[in-house]
């Protein structure tokens, strides 16, 4: 009989005494950690319980990942899924937002564009990756073109979107003060739009991140996605599986982190706070 | 100088007409359905006049607004300032909204500053924000954004975006609807020390009796749908006006009796 159902059940009890009467400073410290201990715990009583040698355990896991640190595999892999998620991405948004600002504003245009990429936005990324790799080899860029192509529609479409939301009033007044051509963009389609083009920047991100791993999984010789292929191969390396999916989680939660920055600004705050 | 005499004096209201609206109808159709909103609308605003448009909700004062500062196209009929025909928005005319026109996402400077933003002379430019800002009463507010500010800030602000590019004609379109009854008095009197500081024709929307007594000059009753000028009210009264006035309350019995609600409730 093994303790650790015991554990859970005192960080259960901890938690819920954390949750009244503490200070809201280490009740939004101390809660979290307290659920993330009782997820640890009970990670341990699903392995104790399925009795498998395949399953890693939670300290297995972190001396999987102190060996993957060790190695330099840990970093390498994490700066090539990065660097194929930082160029897609940002040439995703450097090309969907001019798209999305003309799409958005101009109704001709909206009428000839809008159909072309609601069809091409369904397609999974992953089922270009054949595409992908025939044309970009294997290597960067393929990896790049798939985080482009991934980003490219969430951003193309919210940008569209936040021009299309551009309240009559402000479009009236950008027209009663004769604002027009590149000013108007300048001026008025891009700033109303902003905290939607920021929402679907974060939307794009995440879903960047999401496709980088798959991506380098199927067809890639680097990466976080490859790491967990090759550790599945070199002998069912699931400890260090696990270790490399934790760092992917923690990577994900920093790029969410960085991205949400861009919402701090006073250009675009009006856009997030209720009036 | 009393103030009767400056408001005469200012607004030379013997010049020909600033703002002329000749039979101008509006219809949209609705469910292949003809509504017909306003109905043969003629009316003459004076240089300098300060004209309300007065009605229920939904009679088509909005859009008879909206008409005549070129956003909507009127079904038949003209408009025409200064004998020019007006076919679209113009920056020498400009439109105060009801909810709020100015730019969330710009600071009150740059917002007062929209009007001005091809100006080369950029101290002149810097010096006619800050007299437009601080004539709104914003002073040290420059750098703060739309939403820190309270709605009636907010109103004086785009008042102030409006007066900035000395437009002949300001159209104000239940500019204080917004607000709570106490800045909206407020708001009214210095309404009235601007326009007759800065001899602006004005043509203000409102759905309130009160309101409109207490601006206008003159005011265009319109009737309900389809909207029709019922009648128009001449209010000859000197500014400040007095509420409480025998003049006051017979204006507002006239305006009750035309709008066809009872004054007693």
């Amino acid at each position: 009989m093994s303790v650790w159902p015991v554990v859970v059940m005192v960080l259960a009890v901890f938690v819920q005494r954390a949750s009244k009467g503490w200070g809201e400073v280490a009740q939004k410290i101390v809660m979290p950690l307290g659920v993330a201990a009782i997820g640890v715990a009970l990670w341990q009583v699903g392995c104790d319980w399925a009795g498998s040698e395949i399953i890693p355990t939670p300290w297995r896991t972190a001396l999987g990942m102190r060996e993957i640190i060790a190695s330099d595999r840990l970093l390498g892999d994490s700066l090539a899924s990065l660097y194929r998620v930082t160029w897609g991405f940002l040439l995703a948004a450097a090309t969907a937002i001019p798209l999305g600002l003309v799409v958005g504003w101009s109704t001709r245009s909206f009428w000839a564009m809008n159909p072309i990429i609601q069809g091409l936005r369904p397609i999974s990324p992953i089922a270009w990756i054949p595409f992908a790799i025939l044309w970009f080899g294997i290597g960067d860029g393929a990896g790049i073109f798939l985080i482009f192509l991934s980003s490219f529609f969430p951003i193309c479409v919210g940008t569209m979107a936040g021009v299309r939301n551009i309240s009559l009033v402000h479009q009236r007044s950008a027209a009663n003060f004769g604002v027009s051509g590149f000013e108007l963009m300048r001026r008025v389609v891009l700033p109303g739009a902003m905290p939607q083009i920021i929402t679907s920047l974060r939307i794009a991100l995440g879903v960047a991140w999401l496709v980088i791993v798959a991506a380098e999984m199927c067809g890639m010789d680097s990466g976080l996605g490859y790491l967990i292929n090759d550790a599945r191969f070199m002998g069912n390396r699931y400890d260090l599986v696990a270790a490399t999916m934790i760092v992917i989680g923690l990577i994900g939660i920093v790029l969410d982190l960085l991205i949400r920055r861009l919402e701090n600004f006073d250009e675009v705050k009006w856009g997030y706070v209720k009036q | 100088m009393g103030v009767r005499e400056a408001v005469t004096q200012h607004g030379n209201k013997s010049a020909k007409p600033k703002v002329v609206v000749e039979g101008v109808s509006k219809h949209f159709m609705r469910r292949n359905e003809e509504l017909s909103v306003l109905d043969d609308i003629d009316l003459t605003v004076k240089p300098g006049e300060f004209v309300c448009i007065l009605g229920p909700s939904g009679c088509g004062k909005s859009t008879l607004l909206n008409i005549v500062a070129g956003f909507e196209k009127p079904s038949s009929g003209r408009v025409t300032i200064e004998g020019e025909e007006v076919t679209g928005p113009d920056p020498r005319r400009v439109f105060v909204f009801q909810e709020y026109g100015i730019f969330p996402w710009a600071s009150v400077w740059d917002n007062v500053a929209l009007g001005l933003r091809n100006m080369t002379d950029k101290r002149k430019q810097q010096e006619t924000v800050e007299y437009y800002i601080n004539l709104v009463g914003l002073g040290g507010f420059e750098t703060s954004y739309p939403r820190e500010l309270s709605g009636g800030m907010k109103q004086r602000v785009e008042v102030a975006r409006a007066l900035a590019v000395s437009p002949d004609v300001i159209y104000m379109d239940e500019p204080f609807g917004a607000l709570d009854s106490l800045t909206r008095l407020t708001m009214r009197s210095e309404l009235i020390r601007i326009w007759q500081a800065e001899e602006k024709t004005i043509l203000f929307v409102t759905h309130d009796v009160d309101e409109s007594i207490q601006l206008a000059e003159r005011i265009v009753v319109i009737s309900d749908r389809p909207g029709r000028i019922a009648e128009i009210v001449d209010v000859d009264l000197p500014h400040p006006r007095d509420l409480g006035s025998p003049e006051y309350g017979q204006i507002k019995n006239r305006l009750y009796e035309l709008l066809g609600v009872s004054n007693v409730v």
